[in-house]
């Protein structure tokens, strides 16, 4: 146990912006919080660092409450989206900054600052400016002001946001890296359903100032709390289900009114009023296989072939029903629009939700 | 930059045109109106008045060194002392007033600098007039200072160097809170709190961060305010009298009411390139603060 949440509301001039977050985060995990623009995860990140004071609910911290800290003595480091560099102290004394504020002796301040640039390999730009640096070594630098004070938490803000894609990937990685091996318990932000998938230990999605969905990467998007994350982590196929009933042990939907569908044994306690969808992704759907060879198989024509790589884009349409689904561009090679194909899924594909 | 991308295109010629068309009036107004003054005193500065007028045959630096007199360098001196008081206190007020003001809602912040700017758009006179009230032996100031019990008797701030100082202070306080609220609101919050984070009390985060980050748009104002109190007439003459002439006073008398205007005019180039060079000092200030860091390298 590290950092615990309870009740954390927060709100501007009447708009509550995070609204009752209940939450904790494993010492030396790595934690993200996902969710669109404005769902809150900016300010639910400033709140736990002290940026801003919360309207109820408290935050503690290795079992201290810091619920009324001033964030100068929260003991956590953040990294900007903007960076936030400071413009007028070299590299050098930006990474100094947290250390002098902690009246760290001259000696160590020396060798921590050297040590904090040495992990994010930019000792030999120590005496640049802010802006004698790329963007991807102000980051590093972002990063080594804040590990140099030794934070028990690190708060990354959309960390990434403003660097080029190839760089952003190449700094997922070293983040994700230096992370593991210093063992710091981190919180980042994002809206990043990419980023937030390759480094997250655990996550928690966010919408309207509530978390709605906690877990692994995987669990989120294979078995995602509604339709609301389904479609945010990831393209679906979704269909109505107008009738779930239970066929000799197995149950048995009707979606979009006409497809009898066997669905996942889990979700026999659905019923009707809560508008069940059954959601399906892209790549769990087979694309001409033998009839039979999948629980549920209906004949499908290709209404569009999209080659995009490794992998293939094929848009099909079962009758009215258009269906989506992404395979490999090995087993696509002789797709062609106009075919006539079987499509089929298995049961246990498919998550079947509310509306909501 | 600007220029160099218009010569570049190929209307640059023709969008050169239409930028001169709209700049002329301009630059006739200023030729006429104010350079070509300048240059008359400039000229007369190097000649001798006689009672036959300015004698153009001859040139001299009679003047220049006639404004050496003891009684013009008192003149000088006192200029300077209440524009570099005036200047001292804007200096110590610009902080909090701007951080306070940077931290009221947007709607709030408006209504602030426009009470702030309210007094440049006052007639000078009219404002003298009220300062006249405020400031008497019998004023709301000395009436307010009397019944506190600060003083015993009635402080004299008319017709005073102080009476002067305290009427300058707010109306040219503006000129140095401007620059310096602009560039406090242009910072990036994200700076304050990254330096909060970093474990930096509230004091430490204005000293370290907020102050070195803003302190050359603070300069550029302070220069600008002491010249707009070096050039300052209608209050010092109607606050201070004649008995605390300033140079502006002076300038009025010799030019308008001795006639002398070679005198005047070695007074105007004087005080001209004493001017000139202290928005020199002050603009090589602020640009060292910028660039100091690079330079450091």
């Amino acid at each position: 146990m590290s950092l615990e949440l309870v009740g954390v509301k927060k709100s501007f001039d009447g708009v509550r912006a995070v609204d009752g977050v209940d939450l904790s985060v494993v010492k030396g995990e790595l934690f993200v919080l996902l969710g669109p623009s404005g769902c809150g995860k900016t300010t639910l990140l400033r709140a736990i660092a002290g940026i801003y004071g919360i309207d109820s609910g408290s935050v503690v911290l290795n079992g201290r409450d810091l619920t009324r800290t001033p964030m100068h003595r929260r003991n956590m480091a953040m990294v900007f989206q903007s960076f936030a560099l400071f413009p007028h102290l070299s590299a050098f004394d930006n990474v100094a900054f947290g250390l002098k504020s902690r009246r760290v002796g001259g000696d160590e301040i020396d060798k921590r600052v050297n040590e904090a640039l040495a992990l994010v390999r930019l000792e030999m730009l120590a005496a640049r400016y802010p802006n004698q640096l790329s963007g991807g070594q102000q980051q590093r630098v972002a990063l080594a002001r804040a590990l140099a004070v030794h934070p028990d938490l690190l708060l990354l803000d959309e960390p990434l946001s403003n660097l080029d894609a190839r760089l952003r990937d190449e700094m997922r990685v070293e983040i994700r890296e230096l992370q593991r091996r210093l063992g710091i318990t981190t919180l980042l932000v994002t809206h990043d359903i990419g980023e937030a998938f390759a480094m997250s230990d655990r996550m928690a999605v966010m919408r309207e100032g509530k978390i709605v969905q906690i877990g692994r990467g995987a669990d989120i998007y294979h078995f995602p709390a509604n339709r609301f994350v389904a479609n945010f982590v990831g393209p679906i196929n979704e269909f109505p289900l107008t009738k779930v009933e239970q066929v000799s042990g197995r149950v048995l939907g009707l979606a979009a009114g006409e497809l009898k569908v066997w669905l996942p044994a889990e979700t026999a306690d659905h019923s009707v009023e809560t508008e069940p969808r059954l959601i399906l992704r892209p790549e769990n759907l087979r694309v001409a296989v033998t009839e039979g060879s999948t629980d549920n198989s209906f004949m499908a024509e290709i209404e569009d072939v999209v080659f995009r790589g490794g992998a293939t884009e094929c848009r099909l349409r079962i009758g009215a029903l258009k269906l989506f689904a992404i395979l490999p561009s090995a087993d696509a090679a002789a797709l062609r629009a106009g075919d006539r194909v079987t499509v089929g899924w298995n049961a246990a594909d498919g998550v079947v939700t509310g509306a909501r | 930059m600007l220029g160099s991308s218009f010569s570049a295109d190929t209307s640059g010629s023709r969008a050169r045109s239409a930028l001169a068309i709209f700049v002329a009036p301009l630059v006739f107004l200023m030729a006429v109106g104010f350079v070509w003054p300048l240059i008359q005193a400039f000229v007369n500065s190097f000649h001798l008045n006689t009672s036959h007028g300015i004698d153009l045959e001859h040139w001299t630096i009679n003047n220049y060194l006639r404004l050496a007199d003891p009684l013009y360098l008192e003149i000088l001196l006192r200029t300077l002392r209440i524009s570099a008081a005036v200047t001292a206190i804007t200096a110590v007020l610009a902080y909090p007033i701007a951080l306070f003001i940077a931290r009221l809602s947007p709607r709030a912040q408006s209504w602030m600098i426009l009470a702030y700017v309210s007094p440049w758009l006052v007639n000078t006179v009219v404002k003298a007039l009220g300062w006249t009230l405020l400031l008497r032996t019998n004023g709301v100031v000395n009436t307010l200072l009397l019944q506190l019990g600060i003083v015993d008797t009635p402080l004299r701030l008319l017709l005073t160097e102080t009476g002067v100082v305290i009427a300058l202070v707010p109306g040219h306080f503006m000129f140095a809170l401007l620059p310096l609220w602009t560039a406090i609101c242009a910072l990036d919050p994200a700076l304050s709190w990254a330096a909060g984070t970093l474990g930096a009390t509230p004091s430490a985060v204005f000293w370290r961060i907020v102050l070195p980050l803003t302190l050359p748009a603070l300069i550029a104002g302070l220069v600008i305010n002491f010249i707009m109190n070096m050039t300052a007439f209608a209050i010092p003459m109607l606050l201070g009298g004649v008995r605390n002439m300033v140079v502006s006073m002076l300038a009025y008398q010799l030019d308008l009411i001795s006639l002398d205007w070679p005198l005047g005019g070695a007074l105007a180039v004087t005080l001209l390139a004493f001017t000139l060079a202290l928005v020199w000092a002050g603009q090589r200030i602020a640009v060292l603060g910028i660039a100091g860091r690079a330079a450091k390298i």
